[in-house]
């Protein structure tokens, strides 16, 4: 094969996740009637917001070699503290500070506080006490659920503070602050991930934890960063969804987890570790979202909707498999 | 290898300090299936019928399903090896617990449905407010609302419904679509919000307001989805009342949104009424005497009880809540019990 041709071809598989977007988007908007318009596609990015923030700290634990089934969960917890201490009806206790704008910071560190918390406890387990991540992990969405409704007693807490509603409701250029923040992090992420010593670290410990060992990383301490990182961007997310819902019910963010995987390996990372970049996950985050947007104008029987759901996202995981073996053949 | 020791023994430790010892009272103990507690109308019916009971000399022991209707099966064999003086089951589904339901009352323990009927096999005593009822109840207030924004029953209404593999939202639908059939100028869109969850509710209002603008209604088949929506026409850039919002079961979540103009109406389930009448009979019920079809008296509202198929049942009118009567403290929602107790059913 030619140069040109090839160097073409690599640049169509390093962002068929993008390219496949923009194929679905175009499909969509010529069939659905109502697709193809700006407020789509300002609510596609909107959406995205908070299973992208949940996407990025998943990526990260994976992309070390490990997993985290927690951060569902997390996000729940993160999502229930922040309306319980600022929203002022139900189960909210309606704190007021003053001045009234930090309640942005406290909110968001309160979240963040618990989310780091959480993610520690999981990476002190996995890595000191060197049990499973899949099934800390697993034990930590189970609790830490559990303590979500319990806390809540299974009620809900909802008029979040208009100071932290603010960042929901107002636009920039028709979309929402909290899109723009989870945008923030897609890009502070990736540029850590691709460009300074801790994201090469994260790469060389999930491509082979051994020989990054011998190689002298400090591989114990990378990886409860990536834990405690995944632990505090679930919590982000959390927050950003008691934003988006002015408050928070019991079962937030309920089924999030599964989309959030599903937006990892769409866009390209690998379940073994190694492998993987954010704008990528983002586009699959965006892809998710995309799809959801179509089924909920197509008016489709309600009983239908999760098969058809499961099936787009089955094809874009086959189009993505499809990539990695044209990838081994150029090799 | 120390670490692993203290982290096992810290774990096992935080779980005994959760658990509590049970302590029956005069009468014994009666069981509590709940499907879920992870809406306001089920934690409710816990503290609720704990209530009534306790008042009529029972203890109350609730075991939560999660939505599980294996696990709600699981428990069932668990509780029928207890021999407890009755159960009361609002079941997951309403079909795949009837077996239990007949174990049971084979192994000689009353088995009252409360809040979901099962049709399909004979329990000891039903009460529920009907969920194609709910239905019934939200089409009436959907064609007085229409009449009296667009001048007639026509118009545009969004349903949000709940998970489509639960049949609470799916007879709710059936109920209100039935009755809405007679005013083909009323276009209705269902969506479902997958497992019930809140997000997932304001995504399909975000694109449903891009797609349809001239929504006149969000139907939301339970009060939490109707907090996602109403953060979602904000977000639109609606003021209150601009898209008429109502949703089902009367959760204190929607009587607040009520009372902030955001909402016009809410189809309660009379909780109290429906907690209330479980307790009322169970002496009968633990008994095993006949009950009597006839009128009767729940906290105040007229009930009736029938024999059916499916044993005695007594159905309790759910209300349409709006401005007008928010406050009326009968509204579970407005979380104040009745402070009378209960006289059982002589």
């Amino acid at each position: 094969m030619p140069p040109r041709q090839r160097q073409a071809l690599e640049f169509v598989l390093d962002n068929l996740v993008w390219f496949m977007l923009l194929v679905v988007l175009g499909i969509f908007s010529a069939v659905i009637p109502n697709y193809f318009q700006a407020g789509i596609f300002a609510n596609i990015v909107e959406q995205s917001s908070v299973l992208g923030v949940m996407s990025i700290g998943l990526a990260l634990v994976i992309i070390a070699g490990h997993m985290d089934l927690s951060v569902e969960s997390v996000a729940a917890l993160s999502a229930m503290v922040t309306s319980m201490l600022f929203a002022s009806s139900g189960i909210g206790l309606g704190i007021v500070l003053t001045p009234g704008w930090l309640v942005v910071p406290v909110s968001l560190g309160a979240g963040l506080l618990v989310g780091g918390v959480i993610g520690a406890l999981n990476g002190f387990l996995v890595i000191k006490v060197k049990m499973n991540a899949f099934i800390v992990t697993l034990a930590s969405f189970i609790w830490v659920r559990g303590l979500v409704v319990a806390l809540s007693g299974g009620r809900s807490a909802q008029n979040l503070a208009d100071e932290v509603r603010w960042l929901g409701i107002q636009r920039v250029l028709g979309i929402p602050l909290t899109a723009y923040i989870a945008i923030l992090c897609f890009v502070g992420f990736s540029f850590t991930l691709a460009k300074t010593r801790f994201g090469r670290h994260l790469l060389m410990i999930g491509g082979n934890q051994a020989a990054a060992f011998r190689a002298g990383i400090k591989v114990d301490k990378v990886l409860m960063i990536a834990f405690v990182l995944s632990g505090a961007i679930a919590a982000l997310a959390g927050w950003l969804l008691a934003i988006r819902t002015s408050g928070a019910t019991a079962n937030l963010g309920s089924g999030m987890l599964f989309n959030a995987f599903a937006a990892v390996v769409i866009g390209g990372v690998s379940l073994k570790g190694g492998v993987g970049s954010l704008p990528g996950v983002y586009a699959g985050v965006l892809l998710l979202s995309a799809i959801n947007t179509a089924i909920n104008l197509m008016g489709l029987p309600a009983h239908y909707t999760q098969v058809i759901h499961g099936l787009l996202v089955l094809a874009a995981v086959l189009l993505d498999t499809l990539k990695q073996t044209i990838r081994k053949q150029l090799a | 290898m120390n670490t692993l020791l203290k982290s096992t023994l810290l774990l096992l430790a935080s779980g005994a300090a959760l658990l509590s010892p049970a302590y029956a009272q005069d009468k014994g103990t009666v069981y509590y299936m709940v499907p879920t507690l992870i809406d306001e109308f089920q934690t409710g019916s816990v503290s609720a019928l704990e209530m009534f009971l306790e008042q009529v000399g029972y203890d109350l022991t609730t075991l939560n399903a999660d939505n599980k209707t294996d696990l709600q099966q699981s428990q069932m064999n668990d509780v029928i090896a207890l021999a407890p003086k009755a159960i009361i089951l609002a079941a997951v589904d309403f079909n795949a617990l009837a077996p239990s339901v007949d174990a049971a009352r084979a192994a000689g323990i009353p088995v009252v449905q409360f809040d979901r009927q099962i049709s399909s096999t004979v329990s000891d005593f039903t009460s529920v407010a009907g969920t194609i009822e709910i239905g019934y109840v939200a089409a009436a207030e959907v064609e007085r609302l229409l009449t009296e924004k667009n001048g007639a029953v026509a118009g545009k209404v969004l349903q949000v419904l709940g998970d489509p593999g639960d049949p609470y939202t799916l007879d709710i639908q059936k109920g209100f679509e039935e009755k809405m059939a007679a005013f083909p100028e009323v276009t209705i869109i269902s969506q479902p919000a997958m497992m019930w969850e809140a997000s997932n509710a304001g995504t399909i209002v975000s694109d449903q307001l891009l797609a349809n603008p001239d929504i006149d209604i969000v139907f939301g088949h339970a009060a939490h989805l109707s907090l996602a929506a109403v953060a979602a026409l904000e977000s639109a850039g609606k003021q209150p009342g601009e898209v008429y919002v109502m949703s089902s079961n009367g959760a204190p979540v929607a009587l607040e949104l009520i009372r902030d103009g955001w909402m016009q109406v809410e189809v309660e389930q009379p909780l109290y009424a429906q907690a209330a009448a479980v307790a009322m009979f169970m002496d009968k019920i633990v008994a095993k005497e006949p009950i009597e079809p006839g009128e009767y008296d729940v906290l105040g509202l007229a009930s009736t009880v029938t024999v059916e198929d499916w044993g005695p049942t007594i159905k309790i009118p759910g209300a349409a809540i709006t401005p007008e009567n928010v406050d009326n403290p009968a509204f579970w929602g407005n979380g104040q019990p009745p402070a009378d107790p209960i006289t059982p059913v002589p």
